[in-house]
């Protein structure tokens, strides 16, 4: 009799269980959508890739929970997201990709930051034909060898100082002497050719221009030559260390220039916090920036569709998927939108096939928190424009372009001497 | 304006150099003693770049205290790892030593890394700046420069006026003989690496106060390849010659600078790195003991 009730109890909990990993609209008979990340969460790259895990950790919330999955043929999937520290290093992205292509089985790898590292990642994506999503590598000679699986959510190098340099023209038609110096790497020489390309088209006068290697430790002599220059104002970094040794080094000699915009450091709020009130004043160009203005909205009104959460809500996941108190900045952001970006090529594509989604992708266009997205035939991002910030009163302000304005450019900025007896860049 | 550029990379290049030059002391000081290449070097200095960052930062201290605490920190590490690992491994193969020894730099990178994080941090010690005409010097920079002269000279005279300097000397001349003679060679040596090490992280403070940004625990590498090529250009045994190796290899990479970037089409950074390791293969084939001996 015991015996008799025991097996009913079983086979009625087995029901159960069944009723419930197979009815309908539960979403967890479904399998999941994995994205697979050779983050960088130490080493060189820690500040930009803790901040792009947290951008995707935010979307992916978003995905499963505001948006309820991504959709193919009416059933919705889960994203899920495994993430391994490949400490900016180059051979550990390159083992943790087939790692998470052969091992883990993921769906989707997500670059881990910087145009080396993704440059380095790339072979062993293709060789496997798996979708490949570059939220920060910007060099355009990612896409320029013929990968079939790469596409980029982060703009392209060449067009970083466009803005600071349109800002310029306009708003101090007279100052045409310009001086360039970025780091030796991939991505800081493209920015720089470009750089140097839009500056010429725009009349300005390319009074120095040096490269300067990776891990430098002292900039002086390089300083000392540009100071010789006399430039106007300077353009210039590679990445954020090298930025904080720019700005810190031109204040030591103090050389002052009435512009400074550094790549890839002065956007990140470390850098003030290094630099304190020498950093008043010094610009970086930015993909996204708290305060831009991309809403469901201005999607309309370009007559693209809009996917994710709107920016409160994008800050607010992030803080949530992050230990510390952290703000989001652009890396954040652009990690964040290529979620986005891969569930709606997914939901088109309906499959996770990568041929499928890459070809998808290609015919994507939309708009989210980041702003315009779109890729070329080759991936490169073509769809996204970007801003330009400036330290103001130990705030980041968005000074270009105009229409995205929170505050006016202070041109020219305070010396560092004013700065060091307490002057902070206020607009007038 | 050729003359002024290169006379400011000069008096940059001297100012550099003494800070290379006490960085490298440690390196000499434990190869000269013990036949111990500490291939973890760079760990050590950055180890010393932390404390300052603790006592300015979190003390609101200035970075001269860090010098001694600094040392006295580096002494005990010096100790702890010659005794856990070291003492057991001198009359082992080298390759057991240099496997050693970068094992406690990556040891010390991950403690770091687990206190600070490994973000890149840096702080602003305002103390105003020296103007020579041609240039402005900053005076932390300057401090840092003199500090290091201070370790240079304080080091020379503890080997030149106490018994365990002399001792030490005695090893390192022939620790057979030393031993006969009554010296304490184990003793020594522990002594040797703990003090070598103190020194090294000593100079990481010298180092947070030419450059007090870029602080993160994965700073060293750079320093220990610099070391390696000024310990071996003052004499790999040396640590005077460490010293003297420094200050012409800062005078080398910042004065060369200007006369490279004179001609037209080298990018004169990049060159200059090439230029001081080219530097080293030279004096290596001309003169393989460095160009001090160990003394």
């Amino acid at each position: 009799m015991m015996k008799h009730v025991a097996e009913r109890c079983l086979a009625a909990l087995l029901a159960g269980l069944c009723l419930l990993l197979f009815a309908p609209g539960t979403g967890l008979a479904q399998s999941s959508i994995v994205i697979g990340h050779p983050a960088c969460l130490s080493g060189k790259y820690a500040k930009a890739g803790e901040q792009a895990v947290g951008g995707i950790k935010a979307c992916v919330q978003w995905v499963n929970q505001e948006y309820g999955g991504i959709s193919i043929d009416g059933e919705k999937h889960k994203l899920e997201y495994k993430v391994y520290d490949s400490e900016s290093k180059k051979e550990s992205v390159t083992s943790l990709i087939g790692r998470l292509i052969t091992v883990d089985k993921v769906d989707v790898v997500f670059s881990a930051y910087s145009s080396g590292l993704t440059l380095r990642g790339a072979p062993i994506t293709e060789s496997h034909n798996m979708l490949y999503m570059d939220h920060g590598g910007a060099n355009n000679k990612i896409f320029e060898q013929g990968f079939d699986y790469v596409v980029q959510t982060i703009g392209p190098a060449t067009s970083y100082h466009k803005g600071t340099l349109d800002m310029i023209k306009q708003i101090a038609p007279e100052d045409k002497r310009v001086a360039l110096a970025y780091e030796d790497s991939e991505f800081a020489r493209m920015v720089m050719e470009g750089a140097e390309n839009y500056a010429e088209e725009l009349g300005f006068n390319v009074v120095f221009k040096r490269t300067y290697p990776s891990g430098v430790n002292d900039l002086t002599p390089l300083l000392n030559a540009m100071k010789a220059a006399d430039p106007d104002f300077v353009l210039g970094g590679g990445h954020y260390e090298d930025g904080q040794l720019f700005c810190s080094q031109m204040a030591d000699m103090d050389f002052n220039v009435k512009a400074l915009s550094l790549i890839a450091s002065a956007t990140l709020p470390a850098f003030y916090e290094a630099l304190g009130t020498n950093a008043e004043g010094v610009m970086g160009p930015s993909h996204w920036e708290m305060g831009v203005t991309f809403s469901e909205e201005s999607a309309k009104e370009k007559g693209l569709p809009w996917i994710g959460p709107s920016q409160e809500e994008f800050i607010s996941l992030f803080k949530e998927n992050t230990d510390k108190n952290m703000k989001p900045d652009y890396h954040a952001a652009e990690a964040g939108a290529q979620v986005l970006a891969y569930a709606l090529g997914v939901e088109k594509a309906g499959s996770t096939d990568s041929d499928k989604v890459r070809k998808a992708l290609g015919d994507l266009e939309f708009m989210s928190f980041y702003g315009g997205w779109d890729v070329n035939e080759n991936g490169m991002q073509v769809g996204h424009t970007m801003v330009n910030i400036q330290w103001q009163d130990s705030k980041r302000a968005l000074v270009w372009p105009e229409s995205a304005q929170t505050s006016k450019p202070v041109y020219p900025m305070p010396t560092f001497q004013e700065k060091d007896q307490g002057a902070v860049a206020v607009p007038e | 304006m050729f003359g002024e550029q290169l006379l400011s990379n000069l008096a940059q290049g001297i100012v550099l150099g003494c800070v290379y030059g006490v960085a490298t002391m440690g390196l000499s000081l434990i190869f000269g003693v013990l036949k111990v290449v500490n291939v973890g070097h760079g760990a050590f200095i950055m180890v010393g770049c932390f404390v300052t960052l603790f006592f300015f930062n979190s003390l609101g201290m200035s970075p001269f205290v860090a010098i001694p605490a600094a040392f006295l920190l580096g002494l005990g590490i010096g100790y702890v790892f010659y005794y856990s690992a070291i003492r057991r491994l001198l009359k082992a193969p080298e390759l057991s030593t240099l496997l050693a020894t970068f094992y406690m730099g990556v040891i010390l990178q991950e403690v770091v890394k687990l206190i600070y994080g490994s973000e890149y941090r840096g702080f602003r010690w305002k103390v105003g700046s020296l103007s020579l005409g041609f240039t402005s010097l900053p005076m932390a920079k300057l401090y840092a420069a003199l500090g290091s002269i201070a370790v240079a000279l304080i080091l020379y005279a503890w080997f030149r006026k106490t018994r365990a300097g002399t001792a030490m000397r005695a090893v390192v001349e022939d620790d057979e003989g030393a031993r006969v003679c009554g010296v304490n060679v184990g003793g020594v040596y522990a002594m040797s690496f703990a003090l070598g090490i103190g020194l090294t992280v000593a100079s990481g403070v010298m180092l947070a106060m030419f450059l007090p940004v870029g602080i993160n625990p994965y700073m060293g590498a750079e320093y220990t390849l610099k070391a390696f090529v000024i310990a071996v250009l003052g004499g790999l045994a040396s640590p005077y010659g460490a010293f003297f190796g420094g200050l012409i290899f800062g005078i080398i990479e910042n004065g060369s600078y200007t006369f490279l970037a004179a001609i037209p089409g080298v990018e004169p950074f990049g060159m200059t790195r090439f230029l001081s390791f080219a530097m080293l293969l030279i004096i290596l084939l001309i003169r393989p003991t460095g160009l001090l001996r160990a003394k």
